[in-house]
């Protein structure tokens, strides 16, 4: 009932109240709600397993009255997955529809507003845009998904102020399970962050700190900071993240960040490259690795990647592509 | 000499064009970095009043140059921050055909901000910024 629901609503949308375009959802009707969603694929070939994939299928929705506003993403994560070798070939459906995103926004005035429900976590840049078809690459950096929680299930509170530039703080408190643990890189039952960000002309610079404590687990919180600097122009965007975590016990990250180079030779035509070093104490991995990267992005909602990823250890080495499209 | 060359010079001043944001007359004053997150949908509520930035259509002349002047954004970058805002929960604003439907807007709904070239200016609207080519 709950998936027909969904279709239903993405059925309607079709039938929008305005001129649609790619990339922008459809308002359903008069209603105040927009509605829209993206998909990717992607294909990866390293030395030992070539692997394809139907990553996302999500549908989100939202919109606003008033000083209120709300969004909710529901999303099949990993539908269709091949893997295969000289040795063996394996392929997996997972059929679970995930709770990504839902949360009602209270904006107060120019300066205030609230948030409740599960968002993701405004840390960093790159997880406040972490979806394929959004991200310059196929692959996201690994320091993006080990050093704090993607997604905070409870309430926000963001503050900014507008001088030269533009500062902003932003207050993250969550102190419950999460609403779909399935749903997130760390299952936590607790997590309490601050990030303060200023952006004057072309430049924004971020930090963020909290800790947050594992769901079930009885062990020590852990504390992260993360520290993130953005250039962006017409033409070029350089972006950075790099952080840290510690704890008591010894599963915590050391460091992990990355520096980000784009060039936008034309509108359709991207260039990239990466650099990321980490150390990993969970999976017990240490390394770096530079990544270059082309987008061809036919209209900016489509985008089309391929990328190589040189690692320390040249049997990791692999390739990427992806298709995903913004709807 | 010097005579042709102030007569260039005021020949040159007489042709550049000055535009200005405007807004109802309810409107507080707005510094040149609100309006431009008034129109990147950064700010949404002003004195309990929603807040309603208004376009002129794409590719439209004067737009450009308010996005080129005051947003600091050209076209390919701003349709790729709208795209990254849809899946943010946020819409672009609306946009109008004309500068003479913005004024009437303006005028008569609070909250409503949009721009106009300043011949086009009476003292039925509040001016917010200025610029000039």
């Amino acid at each position: 009932m709950y998936k027909f629901l969904i279709i239903l609503l993405f059925l309607a949308s079709l039938k929008a109240a305005e001129e649609y375009q790619l990339g922008e959802g459809a308002q359903i009707g008069s209603l105040p709600l927009y509605m829209g969603g993206y998909v990717s694929l992607d294909y990866k070939s390293a030395e030992n397993e070539d692997r394809y994939r139907i990553d996302d299928i999500a549908v989100l929705g939202y919109g606003g009255y008033d000083k209120f506003s709300y969004m909710a993403e529901v999303e099949f994560k990993k539908f269709y997955v091949r893997t295969y070798s000289s040795e063996y070939d394996n392929t997996s459906h997972n059929t679970r529809l995930y709770l990504e995103r839902v949360y009602l926004d209270y904006n107060l005035n120019e300066n205030y507003s609230f948030r409740a429900g599960k968002y993701n976590s405004p840390i960093g840049f790159w997880n406040l845009l972490p979806i394929n078809v959004l991200r310059e690459t196929s692959s996201s950096p690994v320091s993006s998904s080990i050093l704090f929680p993607k997604f905070t299930t409870g309430l926000g509170l963001s503050y900014t102020t507008f001088g030269t530039g533009e500062l902003k703080i932003d207050i993250m408190a969550q102190n419950n399970h999460d609403l779909d643990a399935k749903y997130n890189n760390y299952e936590v039952d607790r997590h309490y962050g601050v990030g303060l960000t200023y952006e004057v002309e072309d430049y924004t610079y971020k930090l963020n700190g909290g800790y947050f404590h594992k769901d079930n687990i009885v062990n020590e919180p852990i504390y992260y900071m993360l520290l993130s600097a953005k250039y962006e122009a017409d033409k070029y965007q350089i972006l950075s993240e790099f952080g840290t975590q510690t704890s008591k016990d010894d599963t915590a990250t050391d460091y992990a960040g990355y520096v980000q180079a784009v060039y936008r030779a034309t509108e359709q035509h991207i260039g990239i490259l990466r650099l990321e070093t980490y150390d990993d104490n969970v999976a017990n991995i240490q390394e770096s690795l530079a990544i270059v990267g082309y987008t061809y992005r036919p209209l900016y909602p489509i985008a089309i990647k391929s990328e190589y990823q040189f690692h320390e250890e040249s049997d990791l080495d692999q390739i990427l592509f992806s298709l995903s499209v913004l709807f | 000499m010097k005579r042709l060359l102030i007569l260039l010079l005021l020949a040159t001043l007489s042709f550049a064009s000055e535009y200005v944001v405007i807004s109802n007359k309810k409107m507080k004053d707005l510094s040149k970095t609100q309006i431009k997150a008034i129109f990147l949908k950064k700010i949404n509520i002003i004195n309990d009043l929603e807040v309603i930035p208004i376009n002129l259509g794409t590719r439209n002349d004067l737009r450009e140059k308010f996005e080129k002047d005051i947003l600091k954004m050209n076209f390919v970058r701003l349709k790729s921050y709208w795209t990254k805002q849809h899946y943010l929960g946020h819409r672009p604003p609306l946009s109008m055909k004309s500068q003479q439907s913005i004024k009437a807007f303006v005028k008569k709904v609070d909250g409503a901000i949009g721009y106009i070239e300043k011949s086009a200016l009476d003292d039925s609207v509040k001016v917010l910024y200025q610029w000039g080519d």
